[in-house]
């Protein structure tokens, strides 16, 4: 048991340097571009630490991202490549604000049944993209990529057509009523309840793919298709169990970041937070307790980001390029498939000791 | 133009990375304008010879003659400098392509920065007439029957200058008239000064078509011989070694109730592993029936239609007296089905689950390791420990890797799953392939032990030894029929199997 | 119906066709040549926008607009072949690999942008290259037809151009034919011994040639600045109209013209106050239909055969 712990540190410890070399590579260039390069090093690397309103600021970033990232992990573990958990996050979103405009709630049912409502709308961009690949064989991955987009357009037309204030300026709905919203948690921040949403999200996530019967028979299904039909597994059945959950978690994601931040809907592009969730499942090795580190981890860029650009006039968009180089550096066979990275991690499970392969 | 043979073997010998030895010390030689027979059975080595010869792969010792002068095989384009072309035993045709494009691809006569389609065409069209050999240049190889594109497979491998043609077990997917339509034009094109390899298991085709004959057995030449100087004992003997005399198993009980009932079943398949025709058997409680043959012969579309991967397109099955004609894989397993895959890394198990996850898939509903939809993880590691101790799986731990284990004990973990609680039958394909001795012993142990519980067992094996030291009844499969159903007993040997299952004889 | 096509005859209309199709015409042959080697380009959004900035900023440094397209053309290579060393060279998968490279472009170009200007949102101080119309000589004075053919964007002609040039690439051309084998048999194609890694590279090189031509549109034809994410998810109508077209050169042509259409319609509804939003659902709706019904048919067909 000890040399499987072993043997999993080695791993981080690998994912670790490969990350903070991503990080070196893109930031020391841009750090020397600037008059102090330094200044701009600590700043990323130790700023969001600096306040406890900075840690509030990782955690509102992440809240988001945790339910998106935890979807996508679901999806992918069934082995699909599904890519609809973009347009079900805009999708839930958007359904929690018509709920809110539209229907008379109120009191405390209001805001659960807005999440309810958002999480089950959501879903659809997951679960159709899902349905025509299980039904059609049609490509799940192109058909997600393209429905994401018929998806927001038909939002933005019901926006438009049926929620917007015309006594507002842009393109927005009307404001929420006060009962549609989750509590403010912390001073200075917009941290909201929707944070301990998340994080429980993940924690059932994991326990029911490794604790439950349902969850290790899609486990089986995504690695090896072969051997879910050797048992009989019904296997359809489970890959749409699995775009079904990852939609309505999703969908649950779009409400939450609605209810939570704004008293008004005003999305007309997709927001992006479906995309990062990805990378975080791909960060956290499709593990979904490991989701929470993860999404935490690219909250913290940033924020780190984000205080370059207000204290240095650097823009925070730098993050999003060390993202993109973390997800191509941590899925590179080259990298986490080398047959010397793997002969290591065998040694250290064979051998009584590992002491000596880790010098 | 040199005389002498056109390929020689010096001292060939062939030890994979892993240790495998493929072939030792091969030793003999191809005569030109000859067609020279390939024999052995599956695993002889045959296909590592050919790797060689075609230049996939080079010896770990001794040396390959091309016209007298010793060549390094494994170097880029050796088998088109040296014209020698391969009909492989899945096509390598590019679907979507015509046949012409397939043809020259690789090799394509240009113009300019174009494909010279006129000259590609002249080209094909002068292949085929030569080699009468015809096939529409301008069609889509997917819409040409399996005959037909054998025909550009072949066309193919004789598009540059071929001087050598291999055919590997090039007839096992045609039928008889079709085998009979390419042994002429194979003829025709010996006549015409083309060396042929034919790499067989099929005795009589052996005898129809070549001069000399080969035989390997596991990676040795026995012998090589003008096959007008041997009869077929002979060389049935040479292919499948001396009789060593096996322990046989001891049956408890023969009147035990039969258990498992196929009316004349077929299946209607393009692959013919998955084709059968008309196959009854029966079997009891208490026995173990093995099925011999060699590999595509129709042993996965009798495994399919048993374990509800494929239905059978005439004919019925019973298990116990229930009808499972129709029935889909939950529904066997629901009756008692335990199955040994032979694909055991994509079908067995999944290599990147623990051990734990892995022996108690497939046990939906049971109470003692669920909790409503919970895992007891408790009561699982212990239930699996247990098995782990029964079958002496060597494992650090339950929640270890499934790769993490050698081959024989990741089978031992697969048998411990499948049979557990006492399966009504059981197939068992190839069980212990690739497995080490003592787990082999400790598998044969318990699929007896399974037999001995009521089981009735279907053993699908090529191994010739485990077949008769396990079964109580042999029935040889060729061509998708029953060809042989033997009783196993003291004087039943591989040579005395070797006729049915090379097609020589009936005696079912 | 007649209304529709006299609509379109108006030159003016269908002016506006060509310009809205153009960069959806070369974005789209690009990713067909990714597609047919077997990488779809899914990073072609981030190739577009990296192209534009490079057009824009390589015209303005240069005040020559060809040196623009030019290095646009150059850098969207560049990005296609780092894909394919990433893909075959590192063992990334192709859709993270392609997902990863619009989320760096989409940074990295407003990064440019801001390190080039000193703007985050849009290049209005630099005075970006613009690439000429060309009037073609004879026609020009036609009736009717001159005015509707003659006188459109360069890239909008060579885009037309391309079409063709690719059709003949994929079906006459040893190389369009190693493309054909690796896409669909890359065992078979090994087994003739054609690389597989040599094919995608070159193919996905190509593309992303094409892709930085369509970025250039954008920005040096289409308007004359750049603005951050100005692409707006053109790359992935392109992939949307590669799949609509079915795989072949002419069908991509088709479905971007189609696509053309569809926008133009929605810019004339939005400008008279009608819900151009649906319009703008079309690109996306019909290549999943399109796609699950070629899927459907060929599952059926695969049923009957065995």
């Amino acid at each position: 048991m000890t040399r499987a712990i072993l043997a999993g540190l080695t791993e981080f410890a690998l994912t670790a340097l490969v990350i903070g070399l991503v990080i070196l590579a893109v930031l020391v260039p841009l750090a020397l571009s600037q008059p102090d390069p330094l200044e701009v090093l600590r700043l990323f690397v130790l700023g969001p630490f600096g306040t406890i309103r900075h840690m509030g600021n990782i955690l509102e970033a992440a809240t988001p991202t945790m339910m998106t990232g935890l979807a996508a992990t679901i999806i992918f573990r069934a082995g699909m490549f599904n890519l609809g958990v973009e347009g079900s996050f805009f999708l839930g979103g958007l359904a929690a604000a018509a709920t809110a405009v539209l229907l008379p709630l109120t009191g405390l049912i209001a805001t659960p049944a807005a999440i309810l409502i958002g999480a089950l709308v959501g879903s659809l961009a997951c679960i159709v993209p899902g349905y025509l690949r299980v039904r059609f064989g049609a490509s799940e991955m192109v058909n997600s990529l393209v429905l994401n987009f018929a998806f927001l357009f038909a939002g933005v037309y019901f926006l438009n057509y049926v929620l917007r204030d015309p006594n507002a300026g842009a393109l927005m709905s009307y404001k929420l009523p006060g009962d549609f919203t989750l509590d403010r948690l912390l001073q200075g921040t917009r941290l909201h309840t929707g944070v301990i949403i998340a994080f429980v999200a993940c924690l059932l996530g994991g326990i029911w793919l490794y604790g439950t019967r349902s969850g290790l028979n899609v486990r089986i299904v995504g690695w090896s298709p072969g051997f879910a039909s050797h048992l009989g597994l019904a296997s359809s059945k489970l890959l749409m169990q699995a775009q079904i959950a990852g939609g309505l978690i999703a969908g649950m994601a779009g409400a939450i970041e609605v209810l939570g931040l704004y008293s008004r809907f005003s999305w007309t592009g997709l927001p992006g937070h479906g995309w990062t969730g990805i990378t975080v499942a791909i960060l956290a090795r499709e593990n979904p307790f490991l989701v929470i580190p993860a999404a935490l981890f690219l909250a913290y860029l940033q924020v780190g980001g984000d205080m370059l650009a207000r204290n240095l006039d650097v823009p925070s968009e730098i993050v999003g390029l060390v993202t993109a180089a973390i997800m191509l550096a941590v899925t590179a066979a080259a990298i986490f498939r080398h047959p010397a990275f793997l002969r290591l991690i065998r040694d250290i499970k064979g051998k009584e000791a590992g002491e000596e392969q880790g010098a | 133009m040199a005389e002498g043979p056109i390929v020689s073997f010096r001292g060939v010998s062939k030890t994979y990375p892993n240790g495998t030895v493929a072939l030792t010390d091969a030793t003999f030689d191809i005569r030109r304008g000859s067609i020279h027979a390939i024999c052995g059975e599956n695993g002889a080595g045959k296909s590592t010879l050919m790797k060689i010869l075609f230049g996939l792969e080079s010896p770990s010792a001794g040396q390959v003659l091309i016209d007298g002068a010793a060549v390094d095989t494994a170097t880029p384009d050796f088998a088109g400098k040296h014209g020698i072309g391969m009909v492989h035993q899945h096509f390598s045709l590019v679907p979507i392509l015509t046949v012409t494009e397939n043809i020259i691809l690789g090799h394509e006569p240009r113009r300019a920065i174009f494909i010279d389609r006129n000259k590609a065409h002249r080209q094909v069209v002068e292949l085929t007439q030569r080699f009468d050999l015809a096939v529409d240049p301008d069609a889509r190889t997917d819409t040409l029957s399996v005959a037909a594109q054998q025909k550009v497979e072949i066309l193919k491998a004789l598009s540059r200058d071929t001087r050598l043609l291999i055919l590997d077990e090039p007839t096992a997917v045609l039928s008889p008239p079709e085998i009979e339509e390419l042994f002429n034009r194979l003829r025709d094109l010996c006549a015409a000064g083309m060396t042929i390899l034919f790499i067989s298991h099929k005795l009589h085709e052996v005898r129809a078509l070549a001069e000399t004959v080969t035989v390997l057995r596991a990676g040795k030449v026995v012998g090589t011989t003008p096959l007008a100087e041997v009869d077929d004992t002979t060389i049935t003997r040479m292919v499948m070694g001396r009789d060593v005399d096996v322990p046989r198993r001891q049956r408890q009980r023969t009147d035990a109730p039969v258990v498992l009932e196929l009316d004349n079943v077929s299946t209607r398949a393009r692959d013919p592993a998955d084709r059968i025709e008309d196959i009854s058997l029966s079997i009891r409680a208490d026995e173990i029936v093995g099925i011999a043959g060699v590999d595509g012969s129709g042993q996965r579309g009798l495994v399919g239609v048993l374990s509800g991967l494929m239905r059978p397109a005439s004919g019925s099955i019973r298990l116990d007296g229930t009808d499972m004609t129709r029935a889909g894989t939950p529904g066997w397993r629901e009756a008692g089905l335990a199955y040994l895959p032979a694909d055991r890394h994509a079908r067995g198990g999944t290599a990147a689950l623990s051990l734990a996850d892995n022996a108690i898939a497939g046990t939906d509903g049971d109470k003692a390791l669920q909790w409503g939809p919970f895992l007891r993880r408790g009561a699982i590691r212990r239930r699996v420990q247990q098995m782990i101790a029964d079958y002496a799986v060597r494992a650090g731990g339950t929640g270890e890797r499934l790769d993490s284990l050698s081959g024989g004990n990741a089978q031992k973990l697969i048998a411990a799953r499948e049979l557990a609680g006492s399966p009504k039958l059981l197939i068992a394909d190839q069980p212990t392939r690739g497995v080490d001795v003592a787990a082999a012993a400790l598998l044969h142990g318990r699929i007896d032990l399974a037999a001995r519980d009521g089981a009735a067992v279907l053993l699908i094996t090529a191994d010739l030894d485990e077949l008769l030291r396990l079964a109580d009844r042999v029935l040889v499969l060729f061509n998708g029929k029953i060809v042989a159903d033997l009783a196993n007993h003291p004087g039943l040997t591989p040579a005395a199997l070797g006729p049915y299952m090379l097609g020589l004889e009936t005696a079912a | 119906m007649i209304e529709f096509f006299s609509a379109i005859a108006d030159p003016a209309v269908f002016a506006t066709v060509l310009r809205v199709m153009t960069p959806l015409l070369l974005a789209a042959l690009g990713v067909l040549i990714s597609d047919r080697a077997g990488v779809l380009n899914i990073g072609m959004e981030g190739i577009m926008l990296s192209g534009a900035l490079i057009g824009v900023l390589v015209s303005a440094a240069t005040a020559n607009p060809f040196l623009g397209l030019f290095a646009a053309l150059i850098g969207g290579g560049l990005l296609g072949a780092l894909m394919a060393f990433f893909i075959n060279g590192l063992g990334t998968q192709f859709i993270i690999t392609g997902i990863a490279l619009n989320m760096a472009a989409l940074a990295a170009t407003t990064l440019g942008l801001f390190l080039a200007t000193g703007d985050k949102g849009m290049s209005g101080a630099l005075k970006s290259g613009v690439l000429p119309n060309i009037d073609i000589p004879l026609l020009g004075g036609v009736p009717i037809l001159g005015p509707l053919l003659s006188g459109h964007h360069m890239l909008t002609y060579l885009a037309i151009l391309a079409v063709p040039a690719v059709a003949i690439m994929l079906a006459r051309t040893p190389f369009g034919l190693h493309i054909r084998a690796v896409g669909s048999d890359p065992k078979a194609a090994a087994a003739a011994g054609i690389s597989r890694n040599r094919v995608q590279l070159y193919a996905l090189t190509l593309s992303g040639v094409l892709g930085g031509a369509a970025g250039a549109y954008l920005s040096m034809g289409y308007v004359s600045w750049f603005a951050q994410n100005m692409t707006a998810g053109r790359g992935f109508i392109a992939l949307a109209a590669e799949v609509m077209g079915m795989g072949t050169a002419w069908g991509t042509f088709a479905a971007a013209a189609v696509l053309g259409i569809a926008e133009t319609v929605a810019i004339t509804m939005q400008t008279k106050g009608l819900p151009s939003e649906l319009m703008q659902m079309i690109p996306y709706i019909v290549p999943a239909v399109m796609l699950t019904v070629y899927a459907a048919r060929r599952q059926a067909k695969a049923r009957k055969i065995s």
